[in-house]
């Protein structure tokens, strides 16, 4: 991942245990312009929802699809600045 | 110049931003409910809502009758309250303060009181959770004069009708459909069930229906989930050659009797489907404004796809018997072609 | 019990204040009565004559009304229900308006589309209906608004002992007092819910005992007397006032003319009848005479006058227009 790109991930606190989570729903399309801050992305693990935000502003691009599986510390996507 | 980034928010998100706006700008609006403050109610109506509005988010002991009641009241007296009924199934519990008190208080004191409360009702089944927790009842509110009926089938008029929901000065109950919400846990919502939301507010108006997909075949009118199985319907039917237009009705009350004419004037078929109790509701009411405006454009009798006049079992097998689904509004089409 | 003046009292400004809306009161009831009948006799016909539908006369239960509303300042509510004349009345709706609603024409306060059992006056913060017991949800929801939107008053139902018993008082009461809203629910004990006796449908005897259950304060008050209802009512909308919370306000008085007009409490016991059911306002009379709030003279003349308004009112009342019928399919929506 380049420096100009910023990981869409998680926060450590929300992951109980070794545990498996689903990407719920992306509020963008893959390549969308998003601003810093604005939720891009709904995620559960067990069952409880998370909101992903935007670390920054740019471009979306998207790693795990929805209903794709997530794990601690694997990015689903990242932001890249252009 | 670029367009406006679409906003793909699940239905469920885009009623809160409607109610954040509104929040944001009246302080006399509050949300009040079962589980709304910490769990921002169950199907995610309220979430956030508290931290960005403290004071203003209630929780309720569980007591619908009495809430149900204060909201009124409260209505009554300047605010412009948000109430949760968490399950369509409870209004039986707290009928009375809503359908007896709110919708007869502007017409009964002949306008020197009014009751601007919107009620917000997480309706319908599909889960396997049983008859008590998964009716529609689109219809019982919508049968006594006195409040409104809006029921949204995807984000976008998730939004416009909570934006217009919360600006009327009347009882609106915004009735959402809990497997189009968009809620994780529910599984993953249908594509037609969330659609591009703007970041301004906007209103959809209540009492005005929608062609969601243009046909001359036959008219198919749904409902919440029922628009998107007469979606998948009406793809199926273009298969085999049949151009079916799809209608989200959107509200009960007002009914939209000059969209539901016009376009079964269009198509000379109607087929009425309904996730409520096929007796004495929605699919009947609509049936009857159509043929009352005019019988003679009907080149066939008219069909509905209800559930059947039986409490919602819990078992699969026994639910899916029950559930109107794209491949019976199919059937009820070719039945009158 | 020794009434201590001054203290445990209403003042005598006080005194005839209260005393001029009971008889007002008492005035009107005796018209409607006459009218109630009218047209109606010998075969009972409900819809017939110029009053038809059910009325519920509130003989007796002046008391209640006056002592409350007497504590009531401009920004304060009142709600009542199914009986609800004495305390429009003592809360000074307007008479004319008031005569013309219970007729159900289109001079009424709702344009005769309320009745006399579904009565709203918002200039003096007075409304009325009739399903047992709803009156306490907005009632408390109108002192949530006010508490929240930091704003003065007060809200205020009275409602009958039988009400006690509805699903909504006990959530309602629960909710006021975890809140402390400033409300108070006055049980109007006329021993009575239709035929019902209190003792065969509550398994207590005093509601206001009930306020344990809830945290909230409750107090009982015997002898249907406009005095110490007076006191008791000061000391329950103070409270609710200062944030203290609700107090359930149980209040003995006397159903005098049955539950509905016809009804002649045929089945109410003697030995209750002779206990309870006697006419507080003679009584009342010699009390103002004895403090010397009034002499005869003086008290003669104001009943004249009062006696002349309320025939005005009830005239006004009957010679009102039938509202226009396709006013029927209209206000339903703001």
């Amino acid at each position: 991942m380049s420096i100009a790109s910023a990981p869409l991930v998680l926060p450590d606190d929300a992951w109980a245990e070794e545990q498996e989570g689903v990407l719920s729903n992306w509020f963008f399309r893959d390549g969308a312009q998003v601003r810093e801050g604005e939720p891009v992305a709904e995620v559960m693990v067990a069952k409880v929802e998370f909101e992903i935000v935007a670390p920054r502003t740019g471009t979306l691009s998207i790693a795990v699809p929805q209903e794709g599986i997530i794990q601690k510390g694997v990015p689903i996507g990242s932001v890249r600045h252009d | 110049m670029p367009n406006e980034t679409e906003r793909l928010l699940t239905p469920a998100r885009a009623g809160r931003e409607a109610v954040i706006w509104e929040m944001e700008r009246n302080p006399n609006i509050l949300f009040i409910g079962e589980d709304v403050v910490h769990m921002g109610g169950v199907f995610n109506t309220a979430t956030g809502l508290a931290t960005q509005f403290p004071g203003r988010v209630i929780d309720t002991p569980i007591s619908e009758t009495g809430f149900f009641g204060i909201a009124a009241g409260a209505a009554m007296d300047g605010m412009r309250p948000i109430v949760e009924l968490a399950f369509a199934d409870f209004m039986a519990v707290c009928l009375n303060p809503i359908v007896n008190y709110a919708a007869k208080t502007h017409y009964m004191s002949n306008g020197q009181f009014k009751v601007p409360m919107v009620i917000m009702i997480g309706a319908g089944g599909g889960y396997n959770n049983g008859a008590e927790q998964s009716q529609c009842l689109y219809s019982v509110l919508a049968h006594f004069p006195g409040i409104k009926v809006a029921v949204p089938s995807n984000s976008y008029d998730a939004k416009g009708l909570v934006h217009a929901a919360i600006r009327d000065d009347n009882p609106v109950a915004i009735m959402y459909h809990k497997a189009t919400m968009g809620v994780p846990w529910l599984g993953t919502p249908l594509p037609t069930i969330i659609n591009h939301v703007p970041e301004t507010d906007y209103v959809v108006p209540l009492g005005s229906a929608k062609v969601v997909r243009e046909g001359s075949d036959v008219t198919i009118v749904g409902l919440a989930w029922t628009v998107h199985q007469a979606l998948l319907a009406a793809d199926t039917l273009l298969e085999r050659g049949i151009s079916a237009e799809v209608v989200d009705l959107r509200s009960l009350v007002p009914l939209d009797k000059t969209t539901l004419v016009h376009s079964v004037r269009k198509t000379g078929r109607l087929v009425v489907t309904d996730e409520d109790y096929l007796s004495y509701g929605m699919t009947g009411e609509v049936v009857a404004s159509i043929v009352e405006a005019d019988v003679s454009m009907f080149k066939a009798p008219p069909r509905r796809v209800a559930y059947p006049d039986v409490p919602p079992p819990a078992s699969r097998s026994l639910e899916g018997m029950c559930m109107p689904d794209a491949s019976k509004i199919v059937k009820a089409v070719l039945e009158i072609l | 019990m020794t009434i201590r003046e001054g203290v445990m009292s209403p003042n005598n400004q006080m005194r005839l204040w209260m005393y001029e809306r009971m008889f007002r009161h008492r005035q009107f009831e005796e018209q409607l009565i006459a009218a109630y009948f009218e047209g109606k006799r010998p075969a009972f016909d409900m819809k017939a004559g110029p009053l038809p539908g059910e009325m519920h006369f509130s003989f007796g239960q002046e008391p209640v009304a006056v002592g409350v509303c007497a504590n009531l300042d401009t920004e304060d509510v009142i709600t009542t229900a199914h009986r609800p004349h004495h305390v429009a009345i003592a809360r000074d709706v307007n008479l004319k308006r008031l005569a013309a609603e219970v007729f159900q024409r289109k001079d009424g306060l709702s344009k005769g589309r309320g009745g006399h059992m579904h009565l709203y006056d918002s200039s003096v913060g007075f409304s009325c209906s009739s399903i047992v017991g709803e009156s306490m949800g907005p009632t408390a929801g109108i002192a949530l608004s006010r508490k929240l939107r930091n704003k003065p008053g007060v809200a205020v139902t009275i409602i009958g002992e039988g009400a006690t018993n509805q699903g909504a008082w006990h959530e309602v009461m629960n909710m006021a007092s975890l809140w402390k809203l400033p409300f108070v629910c006055v049980v109007e004990d006329n021993y009575y819910g239709v035929t019902v006796s209190k003792k065969e449908s509550t398994s207590i005897s005093r509601n206001s005992d009930r306020a344990s259950a809830y945290g909230c304060f409750g107090e009982y008050v015997e002898g249907n007397d406009a005095d110490l209802i007076y006191v008791a009512a000061q000391r329950a909308i103070a409270r609710a006032r200062d944030g203290l919370g609700p107090t359930i306000l149980e209040v003995q008085t006397a159903r005098l003319k049955g539950h509905y007009a016809g009804d002649q409490n045929a089945y109410v016991p003697q030995d209750i009848k002779d206990k309870y059911f006697q006419d507080p306002i003679p009584t009342y009379r010699d009390r103002l005479l004895k403090k010397g709030a009034s002499n005869e003279n003086s008290l003669r003349a104001v009943e004249r006058k009062i006696s002349d308004e309320v025939d005005e009112a009830i005239r006004f009342g009957r010679e009102s227009d039938y509202p226009d019928a396709v006013e029927a399919l209209q206000g339903v929506f703001a």
